[in-house]
Parts: structure tokens; sequence; C-alpha cells
């Protein structure tokens, strides 16, 4: 059982890419914490006599659901057609090459200068918006897989869907951002 | 199985999609202080949430328990049909302990009684059997008999 020591530091250490995660779902800041809260509390009430090691999974799945549920309180006709996108032809970016937004991608390491930190900044800027141009699917696949930094099966038990369609999912949202980041001239 | 254009390929994507998550992990640091401070009052609030549901539950038990019994564990969930459930078996287990007694009892009778009237309705007397004579004879008999 996670004490309560432990499930604050487990909230502490999540609350930050929750909200983000959240905003990129739902694009309102207040809605976002609402939906953290919301979470937070789930979790604390219903499962805070859980082993430590499963708030993670639990606090994912219910992150995942808690959105879920705004947008169905919501019944924002965007949010409901959205997944549509994901129906497209995957094989319609064979000219864009993944590599070539890698290139520079050893550049980027050493110091730092202020004008660095202003195109950093820029970089995710560009990159937050071309996240929540995804489809929620492929947004939520990506970012628990990559961000959350959960496994594959990890992910597909969070996303209540197979392996398979977790890596489709993340194939996907990669090759879309990293065309919509080309275009832009962005290269990571 | 993967070929190695397939395998580069997901090598690519998976560096792509690291280095831009590590993009998202630097923004989180720099959220804005209103936002940071309105996600540890959240979190302050959940992780009272937590205590209070503590609180509630032993409250209700105390104010359940006005006498002190030995219970079955945790008595929530647990009806009378749960428990006349538990304690039938045992008494399946007494009644059938009880019902060998009575059988074995009958038996030892029976078979007492059958040697009894065995040696009652005997030739030999059951008198003999207490003779001291009658026993040496039996034994030199059976020596007798061993020796052949």
């Amino acid at each position: 059982m996670a004490t309560e020591l432990e499930l604050s530091d487990f909230l502490k250490s999540v609350e930050k890419r929750a909200f983000k995660r959240s905003i990129y779902h739902v694009r309102d800041e207040e809605a976002a914490l609402d939906i953290v809260q919301d979470s937070m509390m789930k979790l604390a009430q219903h499962y805070g006599d859980k082993p430590a090691a499963e708030l993670p999974m639990l606090f994912q799945r219910i992150l995942s659901n808690t959105t879920l549920d705004w947008f169905r309180r919501r019944k924002t006709r965007n949010a409901l057609f959205s997944n549509m996108s994901e129906f497209s032809a995957a094989g319609d970016d064979g000219d864009f090459d993944l590599l070539e937004t890698l290139e520079s991608l050893t550049n980027s390491e050493g110091t730092e200068s202020s004008q660095d930190a202003t195109e950093r900044a820029q970089t995710l800027h560009e990159i937050e918006l071309e996240i929540m141009e995804l489809p929620d699917r492929q947004r939520e696949a990506f970012l628990m897989r990559y961000w959350e930094e959960m496994d594959v099966a990890e992910t597909a038990a969070a996303m209540g869907c197979s392996e398979g369609s977790v890596k489709t999912h993340c194939s996907r949202a990669v090759h879309a951002l990293s065309k919509a980041l080309s275009a832009k001239g962005i290269k990571l | 199985m993967m070929n190695s254009t397939q395998r580069n390929a997901a090598v690519l994507q998976d560096r792509f999609a690291l280095k831009t998550a590590s993009y998202l992990s630097a923004g989180t640091a720099e959220l804005p202080r209103d936002i940071s401070e309105r996600l540890r009052a959240a979190r302050a609030q959940a992780v009272s949430q937590r205590k209070i549901a503590k609180t509630q539950t032993v409250s209700h038990v105390v104010q359940a328990g006005g006498s002190a019994a030995l219970t079955w564990g945790n008595d929530e969930g647990l009806s009378w049909w749960g428990r006349i459930g538990a304690v039938l078996p045992l008494i399946a287990l007494v009644v059938g302990l009880l019902a060998i007694n009575s059988f074995q009892s009958d038996n030892r009778a029976q078979e007492i009684a059958e040697v009894d009237s065995a040696l009652l309705t005997d030739e030999l007397p059951p008198a003999a059997f207490a003779d001291p004579g009658f026993i040496q004879f039996l034994k030199i008999n059976r020596q007798a008999a061993a020796v052949q």
C-alpha cells in the first residue's frame, strides 16, 4: 500500500506532464487543470490503498478516461469526429525523409546561448502546436509511449487497444510530426 | 521478422520521437507559477481526500461497534447466509462423527452378542474357559500340533 508521502511524491512527479498532456488534448488551460485535479482525486480516493508501483499505470488510465469524459460532456462535434482522420491512408507521405529532420540532432548538444534558448522555445511551441493537430488516439499513443516512456504493452493496456494499434498510432504520429515540422523548416 | 530497412526506420522513428519528447519535457519545467501553484493545491487536496476516506472508515467502525465480539475477519459483505454456509461443514463433520461412533458401537455390541451366543450354544460350557487345567490342555494340544 502506497503511503501518503509516496502518493504525494508520485502526483508531484506527474502533475506537470499530465497538465501539458491534457492541454494538448483539450486546448483549454482551465479544463486541463480540472481534468488533472479530477484524475488526482480519483486516484487518491479509489486507488490510494494500492501499491506505489501500480500508481503510474492507474493514473495514466484515469487521466485518459477523465479526458474522454470531458469530451463526452462537452459533446464537441470536432472532438467526436477528429478520430475520423485516423482512417485516412497512411501511405500518402512517401516523399518525406525522417532522417532529414534528425540530421542536426548532434548539433543541438552543448552549451546554449540566449539565441539558442529562444530558438528552443520557438521549436517547443511549434512541436506543441503540431501535437495538438494530431488525431486524439495518435497523440495519446505518442505521448504515453515516448513522453511517459511506457512500453508498447503498457500503452496498449492504458489505451484499451492492441499493441499493433499502438505501434500504428505511434508510427503515424511520428511521421505526421516529422512532416509538419520539416514543412516549417524545423529540424530537431 | 523486420529487415534492416524496417529496423533502421524504427530506430529513426524512436530517435525522432524521443527527441521530440525531450523538448516537451523541457517545456514542462517552464510552467507559469500560477499553474504550478494550482497543481500543487490540487495535489494537496487529493492527498487530503485520501485521509478523509480513511477517517470515515474508522468512524463507521466505531459507530457500528457498540460491543466487542469475535468475528470472521471483515464482516462487511458477509451475510447471515454466508455465516451459515461457513458453519455448515462443521455441523456436517460433527453429525458424521456421531453417526460413525454410533455405527461402531452397534457393530461391537453385535460382535460381542454373537460370541456370547456361540459360547452359550457350544457343546463346551463357558465355565470351562475359566478352568486352569483346561487352558493347560489347550496349550499342550497347540504345541503338539506345531511339532507335527
